[in-house]
């Protein structure tokens, strides 16, 4: 036996080699990391895989172990013919052996079961937010905060009250679709024909990192989407000034060198022979297209095109000339096709949109990326 | 030894059951050509798929890289997974079965020979319609998992998707004729003597996937013709606009898709159970609980199909309950694990390649098994599930798990095959290699997924903390492409100049051991009678048969005495011994339902062309019909075999 402490002492290299990947994918404090929770949903359930990851450990350093001991104990030395013992079995160590999984994993079933109680909690409090998921982005609408009936509509940022339960409404226009805030809650599929429910609460403001998580076509992997959870005096302030329509749109901005001006660009919008209106809607304007996201106080956006490009000007007008190489597949790019542009788009024009897009914003203090 | 020298030295008369060169090939109804077909043809179809994934992992190297344009990323995750599954894995289980079974159970051929062909050749047929898709308008892109509605004609447009129904129906039928095959076989075609509980466990293994096989494929046949249905004709049920039901889909394609995990794993399973006694020179430990686990885990396979849905909203109520029943099937796998364990527990290891990849089975299972513990947890589950978290689970489980299984099993068989033995000290270095690689590629999956990426992704931006974890998986995915590289190098340089493989090159206790290497078409000039679990043991080691099964009978003892005198009768002339016949008729069927496949594709799009050609292929396969039954009807009425 004087083996013994030579094999364990092999083991202890892979152990703390695993043991320090597992702490360092822990500890970085990266967009989309589970193991960083700051939602109540994400944290039971953290808190739930802490204990069956030391358990997971203990198995794996057993079994491993025992693999490894045997290995080395038991390996045929040069010149040892020797049969070993016939051992068939032993009922009662088996007994042992199917007895002892069978405790841990009740132990796993119970914990778990209480999680899942848990996480299914909708308050009757909570404010309720529809998601949609759209070929390839997420629309938000806010059916207890609109006026006049017509609920609050805005996609690809969704915002919500830090401190205060949301209840999602999910659901899907075309495929199905996979909502995922990893920091704040699990997943849960967004299925057409299908309304599933997601409750969690946003422990402190703070811009959150989302994505759909469900193969749903070819730019599946652009279509992305932030929360983003303000203080409650800052969300009804967001609220406030979201049921308002834009005012008239006035100014300029120059971008790569031309000068958009605004009121140009709505009158741009607005023309039937520019398409926008086919597919978008902005509030207090006729521009009702139901097909695209809804455009209203589009200058406020974090992201263009679902998540794909951080919000500027320069993105926006990059995005107008050059949809379907940026995002492959989507609708826009089948209309604005770049003989299309060529045809019926000018930079000039593109510049004036841009100038009319930017120019409606809504005025929030934005919380930090978490 | 010396009596399985004997055998192997008196037996090896020419080979009169085959045709020469290729017709040889594309005629036999001999268990072992058939299985060496599907070896080679799954072998060639997992090298595909290892190419596929090696795209896919170049792709991902780096952030926002552009070497695959996304629909082209798309068809290659769809495709790897088809292939590995369906077209590799499963099938190399079936070819392992297909050589080993009747010789482990001393038959002289599957029960059905020319069905058996038959299964061959639509498995080969379905895999090359799935690659013809490649030519027609692009591969299918919407996952091997094809959830609806993006199947729909009106999302999926190519016919990518009707060549997987068609591929996979095809592989299906072939499948669930063979799996019947393999129960006929196993139950009525066993040596006089071997009883069920002596029957040796890699048998008892293929027997569970056959059951496991005939209930769960029938209910992927039927969903994809639904879906075709509703691709071609009208139907609507996978599409909620019209009233269908997209979740519907879903249950349909677990209920088939979980138990399809077990039906690529147990057979792998069985595999480790030959090898390690084997290579421990002990018997299995617990014989009974290893048989009996398997078939645990066979049946509780089809209770946590919803498992793979706990995303969708079935309520908690339904998602403890399959939760719940997924923590149960760790009980028998954790049994087979520990009894696997002391198996090797003092025994005399002979540390082979194949017992190496016995080990590292055993080693990677477990880590597979255990990060399939948190995805069991329905809480923990949605945070995990549809990330890469699952990609690094699932290849623990079917590449460190089936795939090292498989290769465990072919560096044990293949001198039985092929009379040659593989390059042992090449194995080894193989083995390690792949072991580090593989690691390398799947460990940091686990973290890139618990770190927020998700699954089938053709991109991804940089700063989500991924690099690391995707470079590293990249670099080991081509160092594993190296190691399976090796492997192939040690077969072809193996096949010509290998050592002479004696008929029993490890000291084996079943009867394929028994019979010369390779065996002679009818494997067995007289059909050996079976007194315990290890019946060449029995021979060659007469004095340990005392301490064999506890429950042994005297009767039984008697009966070895009665058989080794019957043993040393000369053995009986080759031409009196009937084998089937070799034939066409399976090909020409199966080459008919083939035609029939394409017009059934095209059958929506084209209309009376499509039908001529659906005529055409039910001609041929009536034509293959009738050659079969009129060679049955000469065959049967002289022998029984």
């Amino acid at each position: 036996m004087r083996t013994h402490p030579r094999s364990l002492a092999r083991l202890v290299g892979p152990v703390l080699l695993i043991g320090s990947f597992f702490a360092l994918a822990a500890c970085a404090n990266t967009p989309g990391n589970t193991y960083d929770p700051q939602g109540d949903h994400a944290r039971r359930i953290y808190e739930l895989l802490i204990p069956i990851w030391w358990m997971a450990l203990g198995v794996f350093v057993v079994v491993q172990g025992l693999l490894v001991y045997a290995v080395w104990r038991f390996r045929r030395r040069p010149g040892s013919a020797a049969m070993p013992a016939q051992v068939h079995g032993n009922t009662q160590v088996e007994i042992l052996w199917t007895v002892a999984p069978a405790i841990i994993v009740l132990v796993i079933a119970v914990l778990t079961f209480r999680t899942q109680a848990a996480n299914a909690v909708m308050p009757a409090d909570a404010m309720r937010v529809t998601a949609v998921g759209h070929q390839w982005w997420f629309e938000f609408q806010y059916p207890e905060l609109g006026t006049e009936g017509k609920p609050i509509v805005t996609a690809s940022d969704m915002y919500i009250p830090a401190g205060r339960p949301v209840t999602v409404v999910l659901e899907a226009k075309d495929v199905i679709h996979n909502f995922w805030v990893p920091k704040l809650a699990g997943k849960t599929y967004m299925i057409p024909g299908k309304t599933n429910y997601l409750t969690f609460t946003a422990e402190q403001p703070g811009i959150y990192r989302a994505v759909c998580a469900e193969f749903c076509g070819e730019a599946h992997a652009l279509m992305r989407f932030r929360v983003i959870a303000i203080d409650a005096a800052e969300f009804d302030r967001w609220v406030a000034q979201k049921r308002v329509p834009p005012p008239a749109p006035s100014g300029t901005l120059t971008v790569n060198g031309l000068t958009g001006d605004a009121a140009r660009g709505q009158a741009l919008f607005l023309d039937a022979r520019k398409q926008c209106i086919s597919c978008h809607a902005i509030e207090g304007t006729n521009a009702r297209g139901a097909i695209g996201p809804n455009l209203t106080y589009y200058g406020s956006r974090q992201t263009i095109a679902a998540g794909i490009l951080p919000y500027s000007p320069e993105n926006l007008g990059r995005w107008l000339r050059e949809a379907p190489g940026l995002k492959p597949g989507n609708l826009m790019s089948r209309v604005l096709t770049p003989q299309w542009i060529r045809a019926n788009l000018s930079d000039q024009e593109i510049a004036d949109l841009v100038a009319y897009l930017d120019s409606m914003k809504v005025s929030v203090a934005l919380p930090p990326e978490r | 030894m010396a009596i399985a020298e004997r055998t192997a030295g008196t037996i090896s008369p020419p080979d009169i059951h085959a045709r020469p060169g290729w017709a040889g090939w594309l005629s036999t109804t001999d268990h072992k050509r058939i299985g060496i077909m599907y070896l080679v043809s799954a072998f060639i179809f997992f090298l595909i798929g290892g190419i596929e994934a090696l795209l896919m992992r170049i792709q991902l190297g780096t952030p926002d890289n552009t070497f695959l344009t996304p629909d082209v990323y798309n068809q290659m995750f769809t495709m790897h997974g088809t292939t590995m599954v369906f077209l590799a894995v499963m099938p190399l289980n079936v070819g392992l079965g297909n050589y080993i079974v009747p010789l482990m159970i001393g038959a002289r051929d599957m029960a059905f020979p020319r069905l058996n062909a038959l299964s061959i050749w639509l498995f080969i047929i379905g895999g090359l319609m799935l690659y013809v898709s490649f030519f027609a308008g692009g591969a299918p892109n919407v996952g091997w998992f094809a959830y609806a509605p993006l199947t729909q004609k009106q999302f999926a447009p190519s016919a990518g998707v009707d060549y997987w129904i068609i591929g996979i129906g095809l592989t299906g039928v072939a499948s669930i004729a063979g799996a019947l095959n393999f129960i006929v076989t196993i139950l009525n075609m066993r040596a006089p003597g071997m009883t069920l509980s002596r029957m040796p466990l890699f048998v008892w293994m293929q027997l569970v996937v056959a059951f496991i096989l005939i209930f769960a494929f029938p209910v992927l046949t039927v969903a994809t013709i639904q879906l075709l249905f509703d691709r071609h004709f009208g139907t609507r049920f996978f599409l909620p606009s019209q009233g269908g039901d997209a979740v519907l889909w879903q249950h349909l394609f677990w209920f088939f898709g979980h138990p399809e995990v077990y039906i690529l794993i147990l057979p792998t399973m069985g595999i480790i159970s030959e090898v390690l006694p084997t290579f421990s020179r002990k018997p299995i430990f617990g014989y009974a609980f290893v048989a009996y686990s398997g078939v645990a885990i066979g049946f509780l396979g089809f209770l946590v199909w919803a498992h793979h849905m706990f995303a969708v909203g079935l309520g908690p109520l339904a998602n403890a309950f399959f939760g719940a029943a997924s923590f149960l099937i760790a009980v028998p796998t954790g049994v087979k694990i520990f009894n696997w364990l002391a198996t090797m527990w003092q025994g005399s290891l002979n540390l082979t390649t194949a017992m190496h990849y016995a080990i590292g089975f055993i080693s990677m299972f477990v880590i597979g098994g255990i990060s399939g513990i948190t995805l069991a947890s329905p809480p923990i589950n949605v945070q995990q599930t549809d990330s890469y978290y699952v990609v690094a689970h699932m290849h623990y489980v079917l590449f460190g798990g089936a795939i090292q299984g498989i290769f465990a099993g072919v560096f044990y068989w293949f001198p039985k095959m092929t009379g040659r033995m593989l390059d042992e000290r090449l194995g080894k270095w193989q083995f390690w290699l792949m072991l580090i690689s593989f690691n390398l590629t799947f460990f940091p999956m686990h973290l890139s997924g618990n770190e927020g990426m998700p699954r089938r992704i053709y991109t991804y931006e940089a700063g989500m903390g991924w690099e690391l974890w995707n470079l590293l998986s990249t670099i080991g995915s081509l160092l594993l492409a190296v190691a399976v590289l090796l492997f192939l190098w040690n077969m072809l340089t193996s096949l010509r100049r290998g050592a002479i493989a004696p008929a029993d090159p490890w000291d084996g206790a079943t009867l394929e051991w028994a019979v010369s290497s390779p065996p002679p078409s009818y494997n067995f000039a007289v059909v050996p009678t079976v007194q315990s679990r290890r019946p060449l043991w029995d021979r060659k080691y007469p004095h340990l048969h005392e301490s064999h099964d506890p429950g042994e009978e005297s009767m039984e003892r008697l009966g070895a005495v009665m058989h080794d005198a019957a043993e040393t009768e000369p053995p009986i002339p080759a031409g009196a011994i009937h084998m089937p016949s070799p034939t066409y008729a399976p090909l020409i069927l199966a080459l008919g339902i083939m035609v029939l496949g394409f017009g059934i594709i095209y059958l929506g799009d084209l209309g009376l062309a499509a039908a001529a050609a659906m005529l055409v292929g039910l001609l041929v396969m009536a034509g293959g019909i009738v050659s079969w039954v009129r060679i049955s009807h000469v065959d049967s009425p002289h022998h029984a075999h």
